[in-house]
């Protein structure tokens, strides 16, 4: 905790402009970097507080989805309506803390499967990561995003354990309306961009009222059981090496809870390990975009394990961080001994 | 739209579509829908080639001018069509024109513009499973249209509840949403 919190108070020194001094006429990527930082502070709370509508693509692999959206803040709430625009009707509203979710009557996106703890998640999120120790940002340019004026921050790891990321953020509001995450040679591995946007206050209340029939789900965000226990926990194994910058997670209660997830602030990954029961699962790594499946099988007390490594991480570090899963004794002799 | 007809669209961004399914397509009865599908598969492929509008290539009014007129494509898209498998269908002129009525002239301009090169964008931000060259050597690759169906369900599993994790550790916002959906959707 103590090391998270001298790293957050150096990312604040970096991103506060004339933090340390700069002599007039001084050319380097300093001014840069910090400008790219003062962006970057504005990217969080502006995904929240901004009211804007509009429809995004976004395209990973061989996969790409387009979803409409309308999100409104008013009286500090957030009402938001999201609506997939291929492959299915559904729609997800969320007002607040209620996220309703409308399923299509037929197609691939199960959308019951998102909800709760996924977008609306976001607003257990309060601050942000330092991710400025592990990337360098810089100010690269501006550019014209869906009719807006962006400016485009680059960040390129300091080490070979990440991928880089370019984002294109909303000159007045900090918005994020464009992103990239590439890797080494600058190819794009996933491709995030809003084709269509309007950036206001003026949202009609329509915008915000289910329009899809369907089955209806209806769940409230339990804040609280998310506060309880804010960091995902490694039971009966441990992780011996990851990244350096990526630290658990925050996450809020989900799935089997077996997983535990790791972020830089930036890019995460998600570490799973379980017992291996009758589903044998190949052994390696795949690509899906920017993000990389790593899996491998470990036999501890004569009991095997898949450990599964996911994120948007290059495959070289998804198996260096799943090479270095080690499982208890003790965890492996008590599932044996379920077993028998 | 049903997923066939998603399909056949998706074939005809790359010029590789059958002619039966195109004319299923055209007599589709909701045009509206196959135009808003139509425009939003080519802003994707503008978007990939970082173009902010159907800005390049050959425009698709003039093309089938050409055609109706009997005249000879233009030289680049004749050279491409040599370089590409001889199997791909060319369009027949009633099905450009009938194309052309129910897109509009504009969206469907740069649809005959660098399908290959679309499709090598495609492929290398994809599974890359067809080129193991690109992945650490230490690194074994596991090709995902080997798995069988239970190994994939649980990879889509692996992959949501990650999107889950995702939205949460770095809170991208819209990002968040489309990693979910993408993840639930695909694998």
């Amino acid at each position: 905790m103590v090391r998270g919190l001298t790293l957050l108070a150096l990312a604040y020194l970096l991103s506060v402009p004339g933090a340390y001094a700069q002599a007039p006429g001084e050319v380097g990527n300093a001014p840069q970097t910090e400008q790219a930082m003062a962006w970057l502070e504005r990217l969080g709370p502006a995904l929240n507080m901004t009211s804007y509508q509009g429809v995004f693509v976004y395209a990973r692999g061989d996969q790409v989805h387009s979803m409409r959206i309308a999100h409104r803040f008013r009286d500090g709430r957030v009402e938001e309506r999201l609506v997939m625009q291929d492959g299915g009707s559904g729609e997800i509203v969320r007002r607040g803390m209620n996220v309703v979710c409308v399923l299509p009557d037929q197609g691939r996106i199960r959308l019951d499967e998102v909800i709760p703890s996924g977008p609306f998640a976001e607003a257990f999120t309060s601050q942000l990561m330092p991710f400025g120790q592990w990337y360098l940002p810089e100010l690269v340019g501006e550019d014209r995003v869906a009719g807006y004026d962006v400016v485009t921050v680059a960040l390129t790891p300091k080490d070979e354990h990440r991928y880089s990321h370019r984002l294109w953020l909303e000159k007045s509001t900090g918005l994020l309306v464009k992103s990239h995450v590439r890797d080494v040679d600058g190819a794009v591995l996933e491709h995030f961009q809003f084709t269509s946007l309007e950036i206001t206050d003026d949202i009609p209340d329509a915008e915000f009222e289910i329009q899809t029939r369907g089955r209806e789900i209806t769940r409230s965000l339990d804040i609280e059981a998310a506060r309880q226990s804010p960091v995902g926990r490694m039971s009966g194994w441990t992780l011996n090496w990851q990244p350096e910058g990526f630290v658990p997670a925050a996450v809020p209660r989900s799935g089997k809870g077996k997983a535990v997830a790791f972020s830089d602030g930036l890019a995460a990954f998600s570490v799973f390990v379980e017992p291996v029961t009758g589903l044998k699962m190949p052994t390696g790594a795949s690509r899906i975009g920017a993000t990389t499946v790593y899996m491998r099988e470990l036999s501890v007390a004569d009991r095997p394990f898949l450990i599964a490594v996911v994120g948007e991480i290059p495959p070289g570090t998804a198996r260096k961080v799943a090479d270095a899963v080690s499982i208890d004794d003790e965890m492996a002799r008590g599932w044996s001994a379920r077993d028998h | 739209m049903d997923e066939r007809l998603r399909e056949t669209l998706s074939a005809m961004m790359d010029d590789e579509a059958d002619e039966l399914s195109v004319r299923r397509l055209l007599s589709h009865e909701n045009q509206a829908d196959v135009r808003d599908q139509w425009q939003r598969w080519q802003q994707v492929r503008d978007l990939m080639h970082e173009n902010h509008g159907p800005s390049y290539g050959v425009d698709l009014a003039g093309a089938v001018r050409e055609a109706l007129d009997g005249q000879e494509r233009p030289a680049p898209v004749a050279e491409r069509a040599r370089t590409v498998a001889v199997s791909y269908w060319r369009w027949p002129v009633a099905a450009m024109v009938v194309m052309a009525l129910v897109v509009g002239f504009g969206a469907g301009a740069g649809w005959d513009a660098q399908p290959d090169e679309m499709t090598d964008v495609l492929a290398s931000a994809g599974i890359d499973s067809r080129n193991p060259a690109l992945l650490p050597s230490a690194v074994e690759e596991v090709a995902l249209q080997r798995l069988d169906e239970q190994q994939l369900r649980q990879m889509r599993q692996y992959l949501l509840e990650h999107a889950q994790h995702n939205s949460v550790g770095a809170g991208r916002g819209s990002v968040g949403y489309a990693r979910l959906v993408s993840a639930s959707g695909g694998y």
